[in-house]
């Protein structure tokens, strides 16, 4: 089932499936956010604006309007 | 164009390149013993800068250190300065060697850019730095293996202690450049998106192959535990204004002690130099002019060293882009970017480096408001100006609320200028049209223990280089204006000598007060006097007379040309020289009404002006190169002179 990152909690890993905007894509890809990829949401600025997630041992931050680009599974 | 086939020559270049914050510049200063920023943020060197480095007896490399960028594709304009450099296929003169800086702890993200740079078919090493962190967090890199699986020399590396400089050195020396197998084939990828996936599955499996790793990263693990506290929605933003406020207290409460010995040092040495000199015109310009101009900025030295090591401490833990998450949810609010703190927080240090840090976002709308806000912030060379008028215009005993009442009008100076720096932003946001899209995809390092050594030299340097700069300008300044001041049109000078002549002639005549008054009319009639006198219309509605306006001009060059002028001013033509300038600057009246000038009125509407006016070339200058052209300087300029204007005139029209 999939659904948007922004709708994930905190502690959640998932699995990138697919990532909506083409801009977006490319600055994720190249900072290692790969399709793919576990992601792990480390935490969350008040109504959920930005977040970060870490891939591997990278903190990144996103802005909830990219975190609903994301599409993501939940990981076993 | 195809350059030619690479061999190492007496000479030849080196090319730092690699993801941002994997230590590049760390590596650049360590090889070629230069002072580069280094900070534990992405994006901290945003030009290009280089070095040059012995590799051996016969061969010595250009060194070049370049911005950290993920990928060869750019999305900001610190990246594109790489990007730009990598492609310009016109620079033959040397051959070159690119070294990637990788930071080891994060290899799987850092090799997705080594390799698309060893399928450039440019002659590659591999630089695996932070091996310690790696040490640390109990991983292990085979590196026989990843050489050659890479098809590149590797070389690990902790470029913080400088080890595995001479293993680096030795390679390049011996270095033979065959081509390497293309990581990816051409044909094998149809589109970057494409080309990415296929990278990453084939690097996967080379770190499956060549990392081992037991348990979860030691440095992950703490960082997330600091941050737990650090980007708490509560106690997040109570540290950082915590921390706001410690630096605040330390710049203008505990640096006062050093500053009155400086200032006592300088009266000592004045007078010592007057009396020792022979008399004449040069001991009156090196006296009046110089040291008075220079001695006026001196005494601020702890308060800017006290900042800047604030700053480099902030800097170099990896807090700052904390900071960065904390506020960009609010910034966005005002049309500017999380990332925008950076240049907003450096900009209390300096406007000219944190304009040039805006290049790191990404987005065109977010950073030419982010350029056009950051001067309002207010910087280290306003706090010479803020100093001086408020120990003039508030006595230090005065309390309010039962806070001292200094205190509390320098910290609403620096809120003022915030408060600008947000409205006119918000405001822009109106103006400024942009489809753009806005992202804030930022990477967050691992906090690191600050390097005190690299604290230390971040202090000296910026330190010396502030008095250099100013101390260039205001001797500069001290001159044309001691000249100005001393030197009249036609012979009115010598008109006021004859007037008080008979005075002075006179058994029982006070000489000291004559020769004062003598001094004072003087400069009246001066060159200066006439220049001030001039202006002095325009301003008085704000409270000021002809000195304040002759400084508000000079100021033009630098802020912190106010005090020096102030000093020079007030010092021209005195016989004795015993006091500091506050002092000085307190007894100074109007000439035509003979009122007092620094009232509390004209001192708030003068720091209000000061607060606010874009006066220092070197900013106009960068906004000129950041923005491309004309236009926004000059927006600027008059924005931000109308701002101090009207500001100062109601201000005045309040108090007074
Ligand atoms: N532990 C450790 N830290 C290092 C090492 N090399 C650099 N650092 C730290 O890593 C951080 C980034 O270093 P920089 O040299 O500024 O990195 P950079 O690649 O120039 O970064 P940008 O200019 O932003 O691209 C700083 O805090 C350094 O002190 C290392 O070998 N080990
Ligand atoms: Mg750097």
């Amino acid at each position: 089932m999939k659904s948007s990152l922004a709708d994930h909690k905190v502690g959640d890993r998932v699995i990138l499936k697919e990532v909506l905007d083409a801009q977006l894509t490319i600055q994720l890809y190249s900072m290692g956010c790969v399709i793919g990829e576990e992601l792990l949401i480390e935490r969350k600025a008040p109504f959920g604006d930005p977040m970060i997630i870490s891939v591997e041992d990278s903190f990144i931050s996103l802005r909830k309007d990219d975190a609903q680009k994301m599409q993501v599974i939940l990981s076993e | 164009m195809e350059k030619k086939a690479f061999k190492v020559e007496d000479k030849l270049r080196l090319v730092l390149v690699g993801n941002p914050n994997s230590g590049k510049s760390t590596l650049f200063n360590s090889l070629t013993g230069l002072n580069q920023r280094i900070g534990n943020f992405p994006g901290v060197t945003v030009e290009k800068k280089i070095g040059s480095v012995r590799i051996n007896e016969k061969v010595v490399a250009e060194v070049i250190d370049l911005p950290g960028t993920y990928s060869l594709s750019p999305r900001s304009e610190d990246e594109r300065v790489t990007f730009d450099y990598l492609n310009d296929s016109t620079r033959t003169d040397l051959p070159e060697l690119i070294v990637v800086v990788a930071d080891a702890s994060n290899l799987k993200r850092n090799l997705l850019l080594a390799t698309q740079l060893i399928d450039s078919e440019q002659p590659t090493i591999l630089v695996l730095n932070m091996m310690d962190v790696v040490e640390r967090n109990k991983q292990n890199i085979d590196i026989d293996k990843l050489q050659k699986r890479l098809g590149i020399p590797v070389i690990p590396m902790n470029a913080r202690l400088g080890k595995g400089t001479r293993e680096l050195k030795s390679i390049i020396g011996n270095y033979q450049y065959k081509k390497a197998n293309k990581f990816i084939e051409d044909h094998e990828s149809k589109d970057a998106l494409e080309n990415t996936i296929n990278r990453f599955e084939k690097i996967k499996g080379i770190i499956a192959d060549t990392l081992t790793k037991i348990g979860e990263s030691r440095t992950a693990v703490v960082t997330r535990k600091i941050d737990s506290v650090f980007t708490h929605p509560i106690w997040g933003f109570s540290i950082f204004l915590f921390i706001l406020f410690l630096i605040f207290q330390a710049i203008f409460s505990w640096s006062s002690y050093p500053m009155e010995w400086i200032e006592g040092g300088f009266l000592v040495l004045g007078n010592w130099l007057a009396e020792t000199l022979p008399q004449g015109v040069l001991n009156d310009l090196l006296v009046d002019g110089v040291l008075a101009g220079l001695g006026g900025i001196i005494i601020f030295i702890p308060q800017i060293a006290m900042l800047f090591m604030f700053i480099a401490i902030l800097e170099d833990t990896g807090y700052l882009s904390r900071v960065s998450f904390l506020t960009d949810a609010l910034l966005k609010r005002f049309g500017l970017n999380g990332r925008s703190i950076i240049p907003l927080l450096g900009g209390a240090a300096c406007a000219v480096p944190a304009i040039m840090s805006a290049r790191t976002i990404a987005n065109k709308k977010e950073r030419l408001l982010t350029i056009f806000v950051t001067p309002l912030i207010s910087c280290s060379a306003r706090i010479p100006v803020y100093t001086l008028l408020i120990a003039l215009v508030i006595p230090a005993d005065k309390q309010f609320l039962s806070f001292n009442l200094q205190g509390i009008v320098m910290m609403g100076l620096y809120l003022l200028g915030f408060v600008a720096a947000m409205v006119t932003a918000f405001i822009m946001k109106y103006v400024v049209k942009s489809e753009e899209r806005s992202h804030f995809v930022m990477e967050l390092p691992i906090y690191r223990t600050p390097r005190w050594s690299n604290v230390a030299m971040t202090i000296l340097n910026k330190t010396k280089l502030f008095l250099f700069e100013a101390g260039k300008i205001i001797i500069a300044v001290s001159i044309v204006l001691w000249v100005l001041s001393s030197y009249g049109p036609g012979d009115e000078m010598a008109n006021v000598d004859a007037k008080y002549k008979s005075e002075l002639a006179e058994s029982n005549a006070d000489v000291t007060a004559i020769n004062e008054k003598i001094a004072t009319d003087k400069l009246e009639v001066s060159y200066a006097g006439h220049i001030g006198k001039f202006i002095e219309p325009a301003i008085r509605p704000l409270g000021f007379d002809w000195k304040i306006g002759i400084s508000i001009i000079t100021s033009f060059a630098a802020r912190e040309v106010f005090v020096g002028t102030m000093a020079t001013l007030y010092t021209v033509g005195n016989e004795e020289n015993t006091e500091g300038i506050k002092a000085k600057m307190q007894r100074a009246t109007f000439s035509d009404t003979g009122e007092k000038v620094y009232t509390r009125a004209t001192g708030y509407s003068l720091l209000i002006f000061y607060a606010f006016a874009l006066q220092c070339m070197a900013t106009v200058a960068i906004v000129v190169k950041e923005t491309g052209g004309w236009k926004w300087p000059i927006i600027q300029l008059v924005y931000m002179g109308a701002l101090a204007y009207f500001s100062s005139l109601l201000i005045y029209q309040i108090f007074s």
